[in-house]
């Protein structure tokens, strides 16, 4: 299954689960029916006929109410982001200059695995008061992840450990079981809630009775009788609840181990933090009393060991790490070095021809070569520009850097509008970090951007709001600029927008191809028409593409005039909220446009890479992409 | 019993209203503690940097140890207060401390670049020049972590003091926040690195 099938596979998932739900609210209802009527009988009088009908309803009502409640606000609230979900479990932001040597470890592992799996490097939070190993990965889409590991993973494992972890929740990241878990967790919410009224009854009850001992027992009655009821009731809905996250988060598990393992071609680095989990009773423990809704979003069992196996949300340790050490066969396997950056380059570096078939296939799929390549961008980046990537100020300065074009006539234009909206601190961090950035080789490029973000993220609305205007002022500078220049700052927009509630995240909208017609016509075209001077080269590029998405139809490609790049704006915006299948298509169609001149050079990779990133499909960095000199 | 479901209904409705409006100012309240830590990296950076500043200078200015001692007492304490600040950021007493001392530190550095303006030699000195360039840069980001982070109070206090927030705020102890303003109005020019 590729990324684009288990997208569509993870969203069948939840009508299932849906069922389940509904399940877990009629026994609920009737649970609390039961215990009403017989708490009635026992306290005020037997009833004559226990079975009411309207009284049932008045009851399902009740509870209907309070469940749903309790879950759409629970829902509402995820879905503003994963940094919600590690909040609420007490995580804190890791600080991107931070001096701490065991955080450093972390945002190095995580920066260079998202620059390997061509996402924006997801905000990293530490769990700093959790002395247990354990690590989640939270949000709805794959760039507005976030991940976040407890003090005890930093200081207790290495760094392949880390890895092997890191790696295990980048995968559940790219696999989309993410915005599963977090649907989960709001629909849970809401069964939870009533064992929470029930317990926070009997707590003020006992505090109560302690205070007025045997002196209003008869009085109080009542009021302990529906705390009881309600916990009753709650911890039916509590096993439900087990169960169906238990249902959907362990073969998830393994299969996100798996993935580990291939991308970091290093099970040992897995398996050791495994076994330092299993090795004390109290491993992966975590202690925040949220940590029972989170349960299935971590890596390993955060709760203690569940009464039955089959409620607990993970696999046992000893079951996980054994599916990793018999089941690896890969035959090149070399035993992994203690250093990064100390292995020599794969030989595979060397430039290689690429089909559509692979790029399109590389798509959330990232590999250990990737992870090579990223170790490499990271080491051979120019510490002035790694710097500038990691605090908002210099990250500025550094997309607007990246944003001015190459071409002399069009740069002037724009230096001189920055110029007038920018501040002039910034315009000298600019002009100073600019022969740097010129000299960056192609395939740099989106990886530094990928690095920028986080940073990016901890400007305030309102700084984000002039960025975002000197952005546009760079980009409208003058109609001739170029289109990688351009899809950098779709890309910025793209994933920044949404962090800052300018936009909503894209809903999928679109499965048929007649929907977005116009939309594939006018990116082909623009496409066709910037890779290729002569009228016929274009054409016939335009044609290629077309014939992936709809063989059977004609379409005539657009004229030039009519291809400027608000064009690619629009027709982008509309196709990011395709479904999964519908974007494969879409993509496989831009590359074979693309290379409609047989080889794939690296520019050209960068551009279908920038394409798919609006259309939220990461690829890894295909290309060593030239040297830099520092 | 159709008006004892509307009173129901209503309540339910409040104590939603009620949980959103606190959860809103808690995100809030995060938010600008968080904006400190940037504010926090940046200082420790500017007090990384003047030790080296002071004892690149030490070579130049023999006869000036007041000064240079001036420094480095005003920069122990701005790190200090910082540190205070940095656990309980926008707390008043915390953030006046912190404004105080990084008062009394521009005062001091901006002594120190006028003493040493009158040393031709110091001033071609590589390290000292490269020190005053990472100050200045320094500085920059300072005031740009600054303004995040008066951002981001803004948002909280205006969310805690509008209506009807403000019946939450009150009983669950969510204090003012303070801004971190510039005290003096001759302290607002950036310190003037300029040779």
């Amino acid at each position: 299954m590729d990324f684009f099938e288990r997208q569509e596979a993870a969203k069948r998932k939840t009508t299932v689960l849906t069922l389940y739900f509904l399940l877990a609210l009629f026994f609920i209802i009737c649970g609390v029916y039961l215990a009403i009527v017989v708490a009635w009988s026992l306290s005020v009088e037997k009833m004559a006929n226990p079975w009411n009908p309207t009284f049932f309803l008045y009851v399902a009502a009740g509870v209907l109410t309070v469940i749903l409640i309790g879950s759409l606000y629970k829902v509402i609230v995820l879905s503003k982001g994963g940094e919600k979900v590690a909040e609420m479990l007490g995580a804190t932001p890791v600080d991107p200059n931070t001096k701490d040597p065991d955080e450093r470890k972390l945002l190095n592992v995580v920066e260079e695995m998202g620059i390997a799996s061509g996402i924006p490097v997801p905000r990293v939070y530490a769990l700093q008061n959790e002395k247990g190993i354990n690590a989640l990965a939270a949000g709805l889409t794959p760039d507005s992840a976030v991940v976040a590991v407890t003090r005890g993973c930093m200081e207790r494992l290495t760094r392949d450990e880390l890895q092997g972890v890191v790696a295990h929740e980048f995968s559940h990241i790219l696999n989309g079981d993410m915005r599963l878990n977090i649907r989960l967790m709001g629909i849970i919410n809401g069964i939870l809630v009533i064992a929470m009224i029930g317990r926070a009854i009997l707590r003020g009850m006992s505090s109560k009775k302690s205070r007025s001992s045997g002196k209003k027992g008869g009085g109080g009655l009542p009021v302990l009788l529906l705390g009881l009821i309600l916990v009753v009731v709650g911890y039916i809905g509590v096993f439900f609840g087990k169960l169906i996250k238990s249902g959907v988060s362990r073969q998830r598990e393994f299969l996100a181990d798996a993935a580990a393992v291939q991308f970091t071609r290093n099970p040992s680095g897995l398996t050791g933090a495994l076994k330092k989990i299993a090795e004390r009773k109290e491993g992966s423990r975590i202690l925040d009393r949220e940590a029972e809704e989170a349960s299935h979003l971590f890596f390993a069992n955060g709760l203690s060991k569940a009464f039955f196996r089959w409620l607990s949300t993970h696999p046992p340790i000893e079951e996980r790490i054994r599916r990793i050490d018999p089941l690896f066969k890969v035959p090149f396997f070399r035993e992994p070095t203690l250093e990064p950056g100390g292995e020599d380059l794969p030989t595979f570096m060397a430039p290689r021809q690429l089909t559509p078939d692979q790029i399109v296939s590389h798509v959330g799929n990232p590999q250990a070569e990737d992870l090579a390549f990223a170790r490499k961008i990271m080491t051979d980046l120019h510490p002035l520009l790694s710097e500038a990537a990691h605090e908002p100020f210099g990250a500025r300065a550094l997309l607007y850097a990246l944003l001015l074009d190459h071409d002399q006539e069009v740069r002037k234009k724009q230096i001189k509008t920055l110029e007038s909206h920018a501040d002039p601190a910034v315009m000298r961090h600019t002009l100073m970090l600019l022969p740097v950035v010129d000299v960056l080789g192609q395939g740099y490029r989106l990886p530094l951007v990928d690095l920028a973000i986080p940073a990016l993220k901890s400007l305030s609305p309102n700084q984000y709001e002039v960025f975002r205007e000197n952005v546009r002022h760079l980009v409208e500078a003058d109609k001739g600029i170029s289109l990688f220049e351009y899809v950098i700052q779709r890309i910025l927009v793209h994933h920044l927008d949404p962090f800052f509630g300018e936009r909503r995240p894209s809903r999928v909208k679109y499965h048929l191809f007649d929907q977005v017609q116009i939309e594939c016509r006018e990116l082909l075209s623009i496409l066709a028409w910037h890779g290729n001077r002569d009228a016929s080269a274009a054409h016939g590029a335009f044609l290629k593409g077309m014939n992936e998405l709809a063989a059977d139809k004609t379409f005539s490609i657009l004229p030039q005039e009519e291809c400027h790049l608000r064009l690619l704006d629009s027709a982008l915006e509309r196709l990011s909220e395709a479904s999964p299948l519908l974007k494969k298509n879409i993509l496989k169609s831009s590359v074979q446009c693309i290379s409609a001149d047989r080889m794939i050079r690296v520019q050209e990779v960068e551009l279908i890479r920038a394409v798919a990133d609006s259309l939220d499909c990461p690829i890894p960095p295909l290309s060593p992409g030239g040297a830099i000199t520092p | 019993m159709a008006a004892l479901l509307i009173v129901l209904g209503i309540v339910v409705i409040v104590v939603v209203a009620c949980i959103v409006i606190y959860n809103s100012l808690i995100t809030l309240r995060n938010r600008y503690k968080n904006a400190y830590s940037q504010i926090d990296v940046q200082l420790k950076r500017r007090y990384d940097l003047i030790p080296n500043l002071v004892e690149t200078a030490k070579g130049y200015l023999k006869h000036e140890r007041e000064t240079l001692e001036a420094v480095i007492k005003a920069r122990n304490q701005a790190s200090a207060a910082n540190q205070k600040a940095a656990a309980s950021p926008g707390e008043p007493s915390a953030m006046q401390g912190v404004i105080g001392a990084e008062a009394a530190l521009t005062g001091a550095l901006g002594r120190f670049f006028a003493l040493a303006e009158q040393y031709p030699d110091l001033k071609a000195n590589q390290t000292m020049s490269q020190l005053m360039e990472e100050l200045s840069s320094t500085e920059n980001k300072v005031s740009f972590a600054r303004q995040a982070y008066n951002d981001a109070v803004m948002a909280y206090n205006i969310s805690r003091e509008k209506f009807p927030n403000l019946l939450i705020a009150g009983p669950f102890g969510f204090q003012e926040a303070v801004l971190f303003e510039i005290s003096a109005p001759e302290e607002r020019e950036a310190v003037k690195v300029s040779f």
